[in-house]
């Protein structure tokens, strides 16, 4: 098998059928983490570089585990207690970094373009942990492994993403790859919360919540991304929750069979109610599971092979 | 030297001959579990754990391994192996493992499965038992049971072809390396 990219920096540069390498990939490393010894030798001497100048508990930890677990070396810088806050520019020090030999640097930044620059200009793997509002393939990529491995299939599966569409990269993300492997998205948000340009996404489009709750073999709940949102675009949390949060009613209309996920962090009482993130449809913390082997699988094809042949 | 076996009436003859070895040398069989490397290993192991089934009246323990995280050729090859599952239904810990391949040549697949089999526990034992030794070590790693003892130019591969099925072996073939 040839693994032809460098750089995982958005579910749009991959085929389908790469996507789904990386799916059946990934259930031979979840193996690992099941073990006593969870750590195989495959990546040693390899050195990953966390940059993480955004908020993160999930991706951050999934990535440092998935990269131990195969025996390489991490480190994590964030953006407090970086010389980004005494005004070093981000290129300054991505070529800081690279100096000293990292052989894939994981990236988090709060605008969209930079992973694609850094893997334009440096020579080593860059992966895009979320960039703005642009990407989050590692997101997308767990995301589907966690579908298909509840439904046994991606093809065909009506898939719900409910929430603020226009700031989440993780919309984007399972969109593209989403569409790519045969499912069927609708996406669900006040009008305030759809992105300009939504309609030639090729998904659908609904305003309403419950007609589509009633369709759906995935409802993707996401989160309202305050830190995004410069102006008011709904009146108050408990009029947003009414209309398109998750709560014991709308579970109820549910197909039976349908499943309940959110990439996290969650707003309780906002977006998702108790009833809906801890009842027995969700697959939340099976998500999380599968980010660590999805997120090895990511590390073992830019890192396992020689990308120049030699 | 003896000619190399190529159809499943000569394969199954030296799985046989393996067989009796086995039943001669091992006594207790409760703590006994076989694990075959991916994929000819595999096969033989199956093929033979079903010999052995037969003759002891015991149920014997049967796993695969697959060694590709485990190998020391990762970042030097241009193609990526394709990692697939590993699967031993069994605690290895205090168990007599059979480790099981088609060929034994320079002997570093079989470090790599031993690496494998340990971090997975704490065997009694582990045996080597392979179908064809074609020389060649790189590694100080002999087998304890061997089908046959074989010598094929560098050029030239051997490898077991499954029947359709995937159960048992169908024959061996010898080919060229593809450069």
């Amino acid at each position: 098998m040839n693994w032809p990219h460098k750089d995982i920096v958005a579910i749009a540069d991959l085929s389908r059928e790469e996507i789904y390498t990386i799916l059946d990939m990934s259930t031979s490393f979840k193996e690992i983490s099941k073990r006593d010894i969870k750590k195989v030798p495959t990546l040693r001497g390899k050195t990953v570089v966390l940059l993480f100048y955004e908020a993160s508990t999930r991706t951050r930890l999934s990535f440092e585990l998935a990269a131990k677990r195969l025996s390489a070396d991490t480190t994590a810088l964030s953006a407090s207690g970086s010389s980004f806050q005494k005004g070093e520019t981000i290129m300054d020090a991505a070529f800081n970094v690279m100096a000293m030999a990292p052989d894939c640097i994981v990236i988090r930044y709060p605008y969209a373009g930079l992973p694609r620059k850094l893997a334009r200009e440096l020579p080593c793997s860059i992966i895009n942990a979320g960039d703005g509002t642009h990407e989050h393939p590692t997101q997308a990529l767990l995301d589907m492994y966690s579908m298909r491995e509840h439904f046994g299939t991606l093809e065909g599966l009506q898939v719900a993403i409910v929430g603020d569409i226009a700031h989440s990269r993780v919309a984007r993300s399972n969109v593209y790859g989403l569409q790519k492997v045969g499912a069927h998205v609708t996406v669900v948000a006040p009008k305030t919360l759809l992105p300009p340009g939504v309609r030639t996404w090729g998904v659908d489009v609904s305003c309403d919540f419950d007609p589509v709750i009633q369709e759906a073999d995935v409802i993707m709940m996401l989160r309202v991304q305050r830190e995004r949102i410069d102006e008011q675009c709904f009146p108050d949390e408990r009029e947003y929750a009414y209309f398109y949060g998750l709560n014991k009613r709308r579970v109820d209309m549910m197909k039976p069979g349908a499943v309940i996920m959110h990439p996290g962090p969650m707003n309780r009482g906002v977006e998702i109610t108790h009833d809906a993130a801890d009842g027995n449809r969700s697959i939340i913390l099976n998500q999380v599971e599968n980010g660590v082997a999805v997120r090895m699988t990511l590390l073992y094809l830019s890192l396992g092979g020689n990308v120049n042949g030699d | 030297m003896a000619e190399i076996p190529r159809d499943s009436v000569q394969v199954q003859a030296m799985l046989r001959k393996l067989a009796d070895e086995l039943l001669d040398s091992l006594k207790a069989w409760d703590t006994v579990a076989f694990i075959g490397i991916r994929t000819g290993g595999d096969l033989i192991a199956r093929s033979l754990v079903r010999l052995l089934e037969e003759r002891t009246g015991k149920r014997v323990p049967v796993g695969v391994l697959d060694i590709t995280l485990y190998r020391d050729d990762i970042t030097r090859r241009r193609a990526y192996p394709e990692v697939k599952s590993t699967d031993i239904p069994f605690a290895v810990d205090g168990k007599d493992i059979i480790l099981v391949d088609d060929v034994l040549h320079t002997g570093r697949s079989i470090r790599a499965a031993i690496d494998h089999i340990v971090d997975l526990g704490r065997p009694g034992r582990i045996f080597l038992l392979v179908m064809f030794d074609r020389g060649g070590r790189e590694l100080p790693i002999q087998a304890d049971f061997t089908g046959m003892k074989i010598s094929l130019p560098d050029e030239k591969v051997i490898k077991l072809e499954p029947d359709a099925g995937k159960e048992s072996i169908a024959g061996v073939i010898i080919s060229e390396v593809k450069r």
